[in-house]
């Protein structure tokens, strides 16, 4: 007997949906402090970063550290086109949708290597297409070379940051539930049989970068007009490094995970500021913990309504084995 | 060359270097048949196959499906048109459902773009539920509808072998290449096998191509058989023409000696 298991969709965008009406309540009644309002939409924007790396890390298993210079870029083009075309706060839509697309072309030239290279070689060439891009920065007048972007009309709220991830999610979950998402796992695991039951690889690819890197792009896009600022310095090591964290922190491949390791990481380096520089030696030391008590990550390969179909299993296979125990006894 | 054939290869050769994994070989499938190719170790029969269904390019030579030269198409195209393989090491997608793993196999005929996935067409919902249809009635036909939400890697692998050759069906293939299905079987479930065999070429209307050591399906269910040495055609014809052809027996247990 099949059962058919329905695709969760409500289960996962609910606790979102909630989540953001506490954050309305909590905003609109000045019940949190601006600092802790300013950790929240860390995460949301975060969780949109990491959602957009798991794409091409996760799902589609390719180690690649482009997500930097997806960021840099994504940001950048919004922050150039709020300054010079999209000036009213109206317009913000516009601008996200710009810093995405960008990121996105780029994402599309980003896939070219990945038909040919793998493994360490790809790393490899991602890390350079990053650095490229922060070196570019560094060096284009335009941008204000090393200085960066200042005065950047500061839209971003809570309400965009987290209406623009529940998008993310939505766009994600659709591509992972289509023929793309499966091909995609289907590469992860073996290239050469996936190419063999009539795969296309190359648009596979294609398709995840660009996703990855329109995600990546609007979060880039956030954190500009969110900080008002930005410059290159942002978007080198201490990105990828950070990118790379929260992704294998909550789970490769899972939309719940990637929110889980955004929050998580996001609200430890916070509350760690106080120990200043120490902050990274006792984050650093609690990953190493969590990693090898949990390999996979918090959610590795699961999401949120497999856990609770888990747990619901569970607590019903308890029950039958107490009824079964109890008439034993008897 | 033979117009009717559904496959044909014409002096294909496949260099590897030095190695001629497969040297001047020619042969015709016609519609309908089951087609054995036999052969000691290292005689060229996988590689058939790999030039076959586009892993390997050709060193020279042709390769012709329903008279259309496929030499230099990608992989996934040959599949999506008509010819598909199965492995000779299981290659399943391990942590994926039997059901996914079908589902992926259904790709290239599955009529949606990128569109119908944002917003969730109607064609997008039509297509999703063909396809797992499609796939559920393809288990049931091979007798796995127990497994399919079960985990692929983690299961017996006779069912891994059945699964493997549900999942080229997916494909909707014209052609199904078999890579020594029985392999690691014995006599009475390479007995299921060809029933098996048979079963899915009525069914489909398919063209079977086996690369096969065990004697017993060979013999049994090909209409016609290729033996192959040292990448070499060394004869083709019925079975039991080649049970009885010296230089097959040579080939296999060796040169009789005049004196015995």
């Amino acid at each position: 007997m099949i059962t058919k298991r329905k695709n969760h969709l409500l289960g996962d965008v609910i606790p979102v949906i909630i989540i953001a009406a506490i954050l309305i309540v909590l905003k609109e009644f000045k019940l949190i402090s601006t600092s802790r309002l300013l950790i929240l939409q860390y995460i949301g924007l975060y969780s949109i970063f990491v959602l957009g790396i798991n794409m091409v890390n996760g799902y589609l298993g390719i180690f690649s550290l482009a997500h930097a210079g997806f960021m840099a870029s994504g940001a950048y083009a919004a922050a150039i086109s709020s300054k010079y075309f999209f000036k009213e706060s109206w317009m913000f839509p516009l601008i996200l949708l710009f810093g995405g697309l960008i990121a996105m072309l780029i994402g599309l030239i980003m896939s070219i290597p990945s038909f040919k290279a793998k493994g360490d070689y790809l790393a490899i060439i991602t890390l350079g297409f990053s650095l490229i891009v922060q070196s570019f920065l560094q060096n284009w007048r335009f941008v204000g070379a090393s200085k960066g972007i200042n005065n950047v009309a500061k839209f971003t709220n809570i309400y965009w940051v987290y209406g623009c991830l529940l998008f993310a999610i939505i766009i994600v979950r659709k591509f992972i539930n289509s023929k793309y998402g499966r091909s995609l796992k289907a590469i992860r695991e073996d290239q050469v049989a996936s190419e063999l039951v009539s795969v296309d690889v190359k648009r596979a690819k294609t398709i995840a970068f660009a996703v990855s890197a329109f995600l990546i792009g609007i979060s880039g896009a956030l954190l500009v007009h969110l900080l008002g600022y930005t410059s290159p310095s942002a978007y080198g090591y201490t990105n990828i490094v950070d990118g790379l964290v929260m992704v294998y922190l909550g789970g490769m491949g899972s939309i719940t995970g990637s929110i889980v390791g955004a929050t998580l990481w996001q609200i430890l380096i916070q509350t760690l500021k106080n120990l200043g520089t120490w902050r990274w030696v006792v984050g650093g030391g609690l990953l190493c913990v969590i990693m090898i008590f949990l390999t996979n990550g918090i959610f590795g390969n699961k999401e949120l309504s497999d856990a609770i179909h888990a747990i619901r299993k569970y607590f019903s296979r308890s029950k039958t084995n107490k009824t079964i125990s109890e008439e034993t006894t008897k | 060359m033979n117009n009717e054939a559904i496959v044909s290869f014409k002096n294909v050769c496949m260099y590897f270097g030095g190695v001629k994994a497969i040297d001047d070989i020619s042969f015709d499938v016609d519609e309908g048949q089951v087609f054995g190719i036999i052969g000691p170790n290292g005689a060229g029969k996988t590689t058939i196959f790999n030039v076959l269904s586009g892993i390997y390019k050709p060193t020279s030579g042709d390769i012709y499906f329903h008279n259309r030269r496929i030499n230099n198409l990608p992989p996934n195209y040959i599949t999506g048109n008509g010819i598909t393989r199965t492995f000779q090491n299981i290659r399943l997608f391990e942590n994926q459902t039997v059901l996914d793993n079908l589902k992926i196999a259904h790709y290239s005929h599955i009529r949606y773009g990128i569109m119908d996935v944002i917003f969730t067409s109607n064609r997008f919902k039509k297509e999703e539920e063909r396809i797992e249809e499609e796939s559920l009635a393809i288990l049931d036909f091979m007798n796995l509808t127990a497994y399919a939400e079960q985990k692929a890697g983690a299961l017996p692998y006779g069912a891994q072998r059945r699964i493997e050759i549900a999942r080229a069906l997916s494909c909707k293939p014209e052609v199904l290449l078999l890579d020594e299905p029985a392999a690691g079987m014995n006599p009475v479930e390479i007995d299921e096998l060809n029933q098996l065999i048979l079963k899915i070429r009525n069914q489909f209307n398919l063209t079977v191509l086996v690369v096969e050591h065990q004697m017993r399906l060979v013999m049994e269910i090909c209409n016609e058989i290729l033996v192959t040495n040292f990448g070499r055609k060394l004869a083709i014809g019925k079975p039991n023409d080649i049970k009885n052809n010296p230089e097959v027996l040579e080939a296999y247990l060796g040169k009789v000696k005049s004196n015995e």
